[in-house]
């Protein structure tokens, strides 16, 4: 199923033009190096708010998932992700996938809704 | 001085039409003096909480006429909100800030099916932005998904199965049975929980709280005054709160572990008993997951072992636990965290008809919000410590 509309705001702004691009832009620490979800305003791992928008990898690893039924639409796969770097994203699961989503390793790929910005959704590594 | 609870409050609950929130906030609090045997004016603290509708708040004061209150305050910690209430209304009456504190929770997200409106919890027709708007894109823009994620993560790391989630469904449908408060009062099969209709997998719809409009309100005063009016004295013992503030990242227990584990031995602590003591046990319970979960957290099985203790039998009226007695938020009314908080404080004064607990002289009340992000304990008592 296509994932929905969305529309930028000032925090999302920079993610969304990388998103554009074909990056999955995350946030890295400029004092430890640490990386940090792309929502995140302090460095988990050492609490300094000094984050830099840096690009992911793409890949990682499924931690859990959701089958989301709703009426008069098609079914959803969502999920949380591990991000290589570390950092979970909740965000769709798309492509040919299999029953049992556990530790599936996943990629990411960019989808893009007429009318909204660049959307990031998982899909199975093995089918890139 | 120690605190209890002295008046409960319950208005007209589920699919009632035509009243705002306020409305049954302001009903629920004038009930709940009445059943303590104060006047409204003797109010003299007030404390709210507002659901998705929003309108429940300082205002209130106007509306209920009050005047020259001594505490005034809006409340949100989301589902651990009532616990977290009580707790402030005991610190105040403890220290001599206030001598009458009204709690309320009210809310009114149902819209008469004739007018055309939907309920607001559905979360469509928000302008999807920011990264709020990312998570409703990607398909995640209801609580039913999150607690989903959590629930599958707990699942796959314990092996707990659906089936074992549908006996807490059916344990406490049957508890609803004996309550008249409750909206849903025929027995469910576990044959009906695994044939409800999936709402977000691994959730079926019997494994989802109901939605209610409604408002419920308590009445925190000295245990001395307590001691003169209308109802048994609800004597609060302890308390604790829990905000795990989860690392979206490596090492989270996000689904594994709840703020349970530690507001529940604080309280207990408080209180100076330990979980084996408590008789009856009123848990938050938005998804039959966020019970589990509770148990395991609380100590009433080990971790990872919610689901067979589930399954065993331990739950239901037949069960050896009596564990959210009114049916809970699955089967009797969704208000927050005031669906165990009333229960509790009905079944610790032995009020609770058909659906008595033998057993009451302890009973632990959980708070839980957001998506398992913030918790409250209480323990309360017929009898002071």
């Amino acid at each position: 199923m296509p994932v929905g509309i969305v529309q930028r705001d000032a925090a999302t702004a920079e993610f969304f033009d990388g998103a554009a691009r074909g990056d999955l832009l995350i946030r890295r620490c400029d004092g430890c190096g640490g990386w940090a979800a792309p929502q995140a305003r302090t460095c988990p791992h050492c609490a300094s708010p000094a984050l830099s928008w840096t690009p992911a990898a793409g890949t990682g690893t499924v931690v859990t998932w959701a089958v989301v039924h709703t009426k008069g639409l098609p079914t959803v796969t969502v999920g949380i992700v591990e991000l290589d770097e570390g950092p979970w994203m909740q965000l769709q699961l798309t492509g040919d996938l299999p029953e049992d989503l556990s530790d599936l390793r996943v990629r990411v790929a960019f989808e893009q809704p007429e009318g909204g910005e660049a959307v990031p959704v998982f899909t199975p590594a093995s089918t890139q | 001085m120690s605190a209890v609870i002295a008046g409960l409050g319950i208005t007209e609950m589920g699919k009632v039409y035509g009243r705002t929130a306020a409305e049954f906030a302001a009903d629920a609090v004038r009930m709940a003096a009445a059943d303590a045997g104060l006047a409204v004016p003797d109010i003299d603290g007030l404390l709210t909480n507002t659901g998705i509708s929003g309108d429940v708040g300082l205002g209130l004061q106007r509306d209920l006429g009050l005047r020259d209150l001594r505490l005034l305050s809006e409340i949100q910690a989301y589902g651990s909100s009532a616990g977290a209430m009580v707790q402030y209304a005991a610190m105040a009456v403890g220290s001599g800030m206030a001598d009458v504190v009204a709690c309320v929770f009210a809310d009114a997200p149902l819209k008469d099916p004739s007018s055309g409106a939907g309920a607001a919890y559905a979360g469509a027709g928000r302008r999807p932005t920011g990264w709020q708007g990312l998570a409703a894109a990607s398909g995640i823009y209801s609580a039913n998904t999150m607690y989903a994620l959590a629930a599958r993560r707990h699942m796959r790391t314990y092996g707990t199965t659906s089936e074992q989630l549908g006996h807490i469904a059916v344990a406490q449908r049957a508890w609803a049975v004996r309550n008249p408060l409750a909206q849903m009062r025929d027995p469910i099969t576990l044959a009906d929980h695994q044939n409800s209709r999936w709402i977000a997998e691994p959730f079926h719809l019997l494994d989802c709280c109901l939605v209610s409009n409604g408002g419920v309100a308590v009445i925190v005063t000295s245990a001395e005054r307590g001691a003169d009016l209308s109802q048994p004295a609800v004597h609060i013992l302890g308390w604790g709160q829990a905000h795990p503030g989860y690392v979206m990242g490596p090492g989270s227990e996000l689904g594994l572990v709840s703020g349970a584990a530690i507001s529940g031995p604080a309280a207990l602590k408080m209180a100076g008993v330990t979980i084996a003591d408590i008789d009856v046990a009123e848990l938050y319970d938005c998804y039959t997951f966020t019970a589990l979960l509770s148990l395991e957290d609380y100590g009433f099985c080990a971790k990872g072992e919610g689901g067979p203790f589930a399954a065993s039998g331990a739950l239901g009226p037949e069960g050896r636990l009596a564990v959210n007695t009114g049916g809970g938020q699955l089967s009797s009314y969704y208000m927050w965290g005031m669906t165990p908080l009333s229960e509790a404080v009905i079944q610790a004064r032995g009020q609770g008809g058909e659906r008595q607990a033998p057993r009451h002289d302890l009973v632990l009340v959980s708070g839980n919000g957001g998506l398992l992000d913030h918790h409250s304990t209480l323990v309360l008592s017929p009898n002071p410590r």
